[in-house]
């Protein structure tokens, strides 16, 4: 184990290098990204601005609701597993995208380590600082416009939990990432299959209140992002959904021994691209 | 002409045949990007349920679910990926052996990507367009389409592919300059996405997106999407349309231009 973790600052500190030789790359990718993300909340802003309060309904009575600056918290919530995750084990998506596809996997096998963990740790993503950073700053701008009842609310029983149950958060997108990237060993490319899965965070931005019946459940417990970002934001929050948190737990570490086991067992699988 | 269009036939061909060996990709990458389709759908709800009206800005629900779609597909029938494709070349030099060719060289990219565009006709537009308008008539109790605005949407998502193509080959000679794509690509995308309207109508900016709707990003997607939906007139129509067509002789030129000063600076090293 401590092997592994000091291998893991050894790739950290060549890719900062990396990244000192290509600071235009790295600027050019920040500065999208932050676009992204402005225009996101710009436009979520305009859509609110129509609305005192964005609420759930049933039959023309509202059941619950939530302020724009409640929102933006759960969107905010939303990227910090999200980034960690994507700092740290970005190259996942090499692996559906090329590394399998080109035959680039052997390298990965001929090294006396764990070839899941060689492959999470060689890309250090700095570009996902962005993420992270925008996801605090938002956490912070919402609640300090909160009033202050609701903020007063929010104490380190809340907090704490909270933060013992971010790492198994950031193991549900590692490990959807880990099994969808695993399914090149067999097709030689999935990264689109891997993107058809992230694509469905953009459900646990919102409210999960506000979808059908299939969406809650697919987003609570198949792909079970709303875990990562609806149910331990309304907690820290408004103290809801309590139950969510040991679901949380159990469900990232089914996720991820399914993962692990759809990895070993397409690395028996794996053949090498032919050149 | 006739000989020209003989001379690009095996790039339309090449085009086709790329798109069905990759079709699974396709579908996949397809169905996660229509997932932001579906998550608006339910945020839409949500907001016209919470508003006291029952439109916004001369949006009704119904509206906005089909704005939503037709400016998914809009989108996605007018994309070009010529700023990604001719940007991998430049970096990697394979563009070497495009020039040495005796065929026109952004003529080749066209070409190519129109024939992609032949087999997403087939396997987006029908289903989506169908579906849609079974959605419509299921609403609304009377078949909503309109031949000749259909044949006007047609026409102005032709000008607007047209327009994203030479605007994208122009952008696509920034990597000689940045020698960047992943970065400059997202910023391409986040510029389209929010000046053509894509996330939220450019009706609800207010007067800032009045000014939007004059930019060439407009023409992209808002302009056609506003046509298949009826919310602009005859006189409006036809003010969009030359607007959209002269977006596209602008951008044309300019492609020329850049291509052609490009051309002087390029180094290829080895081969």
């Amino acid at each position: 184990m401590r092997r592994y973790l000091k291998l893991h600052s050894i790739f950290i500190k060549q890719d900062l290098k990396k990244l000192m030789e290509y600071k235009v790359d790295f600027l050019l990718g920040a500065v999208g990204f932050l676009m992204e993300q402005a225009v996101q909340i710009f436009c979520l802003g305009i859509i609110f601005s129509t609305i005192p309060a964005l609420c759930y309904t049933v039959n023309g009575t509202v059941v619950d609701s939530w302020s724009f600056h409640e929102v933006l918290f759960i969107y905010g919530f939303s990227l910090i597993p999200k980034g960690i995750d994507h700092l740290f084990f970005d190259n996942l998506w090499g692996m559906g995208y090329w590394i399998v596809d080109k035959g680039d996997f052997d390298k990965y096998l001929t090294r006396p380590i764990n070839s899941w963990f060689y492959v999470l740790c060689e890309k250090f993503c700095v570009d996902a600082l962005g993420e992270f950073i925008v996801g605090i700053a938002l956490l912070i701008y919402s609640t300090l416009s909160m009033p202050a009842e609701v903020v007063a609310d929010i104490n380190w029983w809340r907090v704490i939990p909270v933060a013992l149950v971010l790492p198994f958060c950031i193991m549900i997108f590692t490990s959807i990432k880990t099994a969808t990237a695993a399914i090149s060993f067999w097709t030689k490319r999935s990264g689109h299959i891997t993107h058809m899965c992230y694509m469905t965070n953009d459900f646990a931005k919102y409210p999960v209140k506000i979808y059908n019946t299939v969406v809650k459940t697919a987003i609570t417990y198949i792909l079970p992002f709303a875990l990562t970002a609806y149910y331990p934001a309304i907690f820290l929050l408004r103290g809801e959904s309590v139950w969510s948190l040991p679901v949380t737990v159990l469900i990232s570490v089914v996720l991820f021994g399914l993962s692990q086991f759809i990895w070993h067992k397409g690395l028996r699988a794996y053949e090498s691209a032919g050149s | 002409m006739k000989r020209r269009l003989r001379i690009y036939k095996p790039f339309t061909r090449a085009g086709i045949l790329e798109m069905v060996a990759f079709r699974v990709n396709f579908i996949f990458f397809l169905l996660g990007e229509i997932m932001k389709c579906f998550v608006m759908f339910f945020v839409w709800k949500a907001v016209y349920d919470s508003s006291d009206s029952t439109t916004l800005y001369g949006f009704s629900y119904d509206n906005m679910v089909v704005y939503l779609f037709v400016t998914f597909l809009s989108g996605y029938l007018t994309y070009s990926d010529g700023s990604y494709v001719i940007g991998k070349e430049i970096l990697d030099g394979s563009i070497a052996m495009r020039m040495i060719k005796p065929v026109n060289f952004d003529m080749c990219f066209l070409f190519q990507e129109l024939g992609g565009k032949i087999f997403q006709l087939l396997i987006v537009f029908l289903p989506i367009t169908v579906g849609l308008e079974a959605y419509r008539w299921i609403v609304s109790g009377c078949f909503m389409l309109n031949v000749p605005m259909f044949l006007l949407y047609c026409l102005s998502l032709i000008l607007a592919y047209g327009i994203n193509f030479f605007f994208s080959v122009t952008y696509g000679f920034l990597a000689f300059y940045l020698k960047n794509l992943w970065g400059t690509d997202i910023i391409k995308g986040v510029i389209i996405n929010f000046f053509s309207g894509a996330t939220v109508p450019l009706a609800f900016m207010g007067g800032f997106g009045h000014i939007l709707s004059f930019l060439p990003f407009a023409s992209l997607s808002y302009t056609p999407v506003m046509i298949y939906m009826g919310m602009y007139d005859m006189g409006q129509i036809a003010f969009y349309l030359s607007l959209q067509l002269v977006w596209l002789v602008f951008f044309y030129v300019l492609s020329k231009l850049v291509l052609q000063s490009a051309m002087k600076r390029l180094v290829v090293h080895g081969g």
